[in-house]
């Protein structure tokens, strides 16, 4: 098991920094995932830190050791490409001997470990196949065997279920962090999919411009962001304005109590979830009046489009137990401790 | 359009017609012609005299002189393709996987020689290959040979002028080979531990082998046929199985034998070309 350290990671192609000075710290055996639009430095930070790419400054250690002048093949790594990079010439068997090969490992023992292998992915059987003759789930299997046969020191993955439908995309996720958990390898995992990030890791770092916007647990990213974009980008958000009165702020929702030392008189941006807001029927307790203008029904969830009495605009996430028609009047109310200040508006 | 399923009805048969009936027309008549003519009793003054035998090819077999120019054909041909795929390869690779600029540039390189005529080229060769050529007199100039190097006149010659004529049919298919191979592959063996040196010899090789075969066959079977080329600049000194089939049906008038000579040509081409085949299969192509 490995530890990873990146400091003050940069990459300049000479048109300003791709990625900017990033640090991050990577316990052993953590996943950890880079989230953030297309551009963002994401998969730049993975090449480097796999070694595809020059890292123009900062450091990359493992357990403490600069791996930034080690060339890729030596850098004992196990990657997973987005296309899976399969061997299309090479058998399931040779795909998997293939870093063993280079490891010098016997010949007794490339059968054994290959073995182990394809049961840990549950595809014992297939060793003999093609490529080209396995389902794309079944080539994102061996490319994960592939990747840990050779038990590297840490595991890259590359957006490796983007050519994945659906259905296979959710199956995989839950198998990929089954099987990092069981082997215990720290995991760096790219994507832009904030769904698969918030499932599968220990911590997010999400990305933006080459920055590290935040790094949390996925339930600090998503219920506390450090920012509207953070805020914006791992899910759906109201944004609430309002003034800070006495450690107050007033919203349509009610009186907000927020924390820090914050100027009287500053404009706070709240972040509110969809969910987080309940809905009730007209006249059946507390909250405030809401009118419904549209409601789109998803099977578990149905997502409301509401419009309070001071004109403002909320979208709220509830499970269809009770539905409201378009129309309807309800009262909406939101917990004060669902708000969170994205810090001052400028 | 008629939707009806591939294979049934006319449409298919109608769009492959004019192609049929050229080849047919001008290809598997003429060579219905020559095999015919191949078992025909040779004539005296005449192209050939009635009656069929088996002399000419009797006549093939029973003298060294045929079978020894069969093997120096062939032995032209593999020298030819050898060294275009050796000299080419690396060009094929710049051009697929090189920068922008150079592949705009490179590309147009390569396709050049073919905008000039073959017997242009081949005139040029001697120009440059003679006794008395360019080649020969810088270096005596230049104090590095006494005498003029044989580079004229015999087999040597006849592969250098043949690899420049047919470089670019060894290139152009290695080239799209190898742009159709997945640069990640090579990321993926680097990542499992292989140096540049073996990823390109475990995972790029191996995949632009059918590049490598479809160039090789192609030069192999144009260097056999090669006429111009050899007759050029091999003289009267070396003559090449196309050569030698031409003499025979226009100097001295053998039809029969002729025909005979081309078909041995093009069987022992055949044969090496469905034994390389063989050898260079691909298992994990479909």
């Amino acid at each position: 098991m490995t530890e990873v350290s990146i400091e003050k990671l940069t990459k300049d192609y000479g048109q300003g920094p791709a990625v900017n000075a990033i640090s991050i710290k990577i316990a052993e055996g953590e996943f950890i995932s880079l989230l953030g639009p297309s551009g963002c430095g994401k998969t730049t930070t993975l090449k480097m830190i796999a070694g595809f790419e020059d890292a123009t400054e900062g450091a990359i250690r493992f357990d403490g050791s600069d791996v930034v002048r080690v060339p890729v093949e030596k850098r004992d790594i196990g990657m997973v490409f987005q296309n899976y990079a399969l061997f299309p010439h090479m058998t399931v068997e040779k795909n998997l001997a293939f870093g063993l090969e280079m490891r010098k490992v016997s010949r007794a023992q490339i059968r054994e470990k290959i073995a182990k292998v394809l049961d840990m992915v549950q595809l014992a059987g297939y060793a003999e196949r093609y490529p080209r003759q396995l389902s794309g789930g079944q080539q994102q299997r061996v490319a994960l065997a592939r990747a840990l046969v050779i038990e590297p020191k840490i595991l890259l993955l590359d957006e490796p279920l983007a050519n994945l439908d659906a259905k296979l995309r959710e199956e995989m996720r839950v198998f990929i962090r089954d099987l990092q958990r069981r082997v215990g390898i720290t995991t760096v995992y790219v994507t832009h999919d904030q769904a698969e990030a918030m499932t599968m890791s220990d911590r997010v770092v999400v990305m933006f411009g080459g920055r590290i916007a935040q790094i949390g647990t996925p339930s600090d990213i998503y219920e506390r962001p450090a920012s509207l974009e953070v805020a914006e980008f791992v899910g759906q958000v109201n944004i609430i304005r309002g003034k800070v009165n006495g450690g107050i702020v007033a919203t349509a929702f009610g009186d907000v109590p927020v924390s820090g030392n914050l100027a009287e008189g500053t404009e706070l941006m709240l972040a509110l979830r969809p969910e987080a807001v309940e809905l009730l029927p007209a006249g059946s307790g507390a909250g405030v009046f809401a009118k419904v203008l549209s409601s789109y029904y998803s099977g578990s969830l149905v997502d409301y489009r509401l419009e309070l009495e001071n004109g403002a605009r909320v979208n709220v996430q509830a499970f269809p137990r009770t539905r409201f028609a378009d129309g309807e009047r309800v009262l909406v109310h939101a917990p004060a401790e669902r708000f969170w200040p994205l810090g001052a508006t400028a | 359009m008629n939707a009806a399923p591939a294979g049934k009805g006319l449409g298919p048969l109608l769009l492959i017609a004019p192609a049929a009936v050229l080849i047919g027309l001008f290809l598997v008549l003429p060579y219905l012609n020559i095999v015919v003519m191949s078992f025909r009793m040779p004539g005296q003054g005449t192209p050939y005299a009635p009656g069929f035998t088996f002399g000419n090819y009797g006549k093939f077999f029973a003298d060294s002189f045929y079978i020894l120019q069969v093997v120096n054909t062939l032995w032209i041909g593999f020298l030819t393709t050898f060294l275009c795929l050796v000299l080419g390869y690396p060009v094929a690779w710049q051009l697929a996987r090189g920068n922008s600029a150079f592949r705009a540039v490179g590309y147009g390189l390569v396709l050049s020689p073919l905008l000039v005529g073959i017997v242009i080229r081949s005139y040029g060769w001697t120009i440059l290959l003679g006794n008395n050529g360019i080649i020969n007199r810088t270096l005596s100039n230049w104090g590095i040979i006494d005498a003029p190097l044989p580079l004229m006149y015999n087999a040597l010659g006849i592969v250098i002028a043949l690899v420049h004529v047919f470089l670019p049919f060894m290139i152009l298919p290695i080239m799209s080979a190898i742009q159709g191979i997945d640069p990640s592959l090579e990321s993926a063996a680097r990542s499992l531990g292989a140096s540049k040196v073996t990823s390109f010899r475990r995972i790029t090789l191996p995949l632009s082998l059918p590049g490598i075969q479809a160039g090789c066959i192609l030069v192999f079977v144009l260097s056999l046929s090669a006429y111009v080329t050899p007759s050029l600049i091999g003289g009267l000194r070396v003559k090449t199985m196309a050569v030698t089939v031409v003499d025979a049906l226009i100097d001295t008038f053998q039809w029969p034998f002729g025909s005979a000579l081309a078909l041995m040509l093009s069987i022992t081409g055949a044969v090496v070309v469905v034994a390389f085949g063989r050898l260079t299969v691909m298992k994990w192509k479909v």
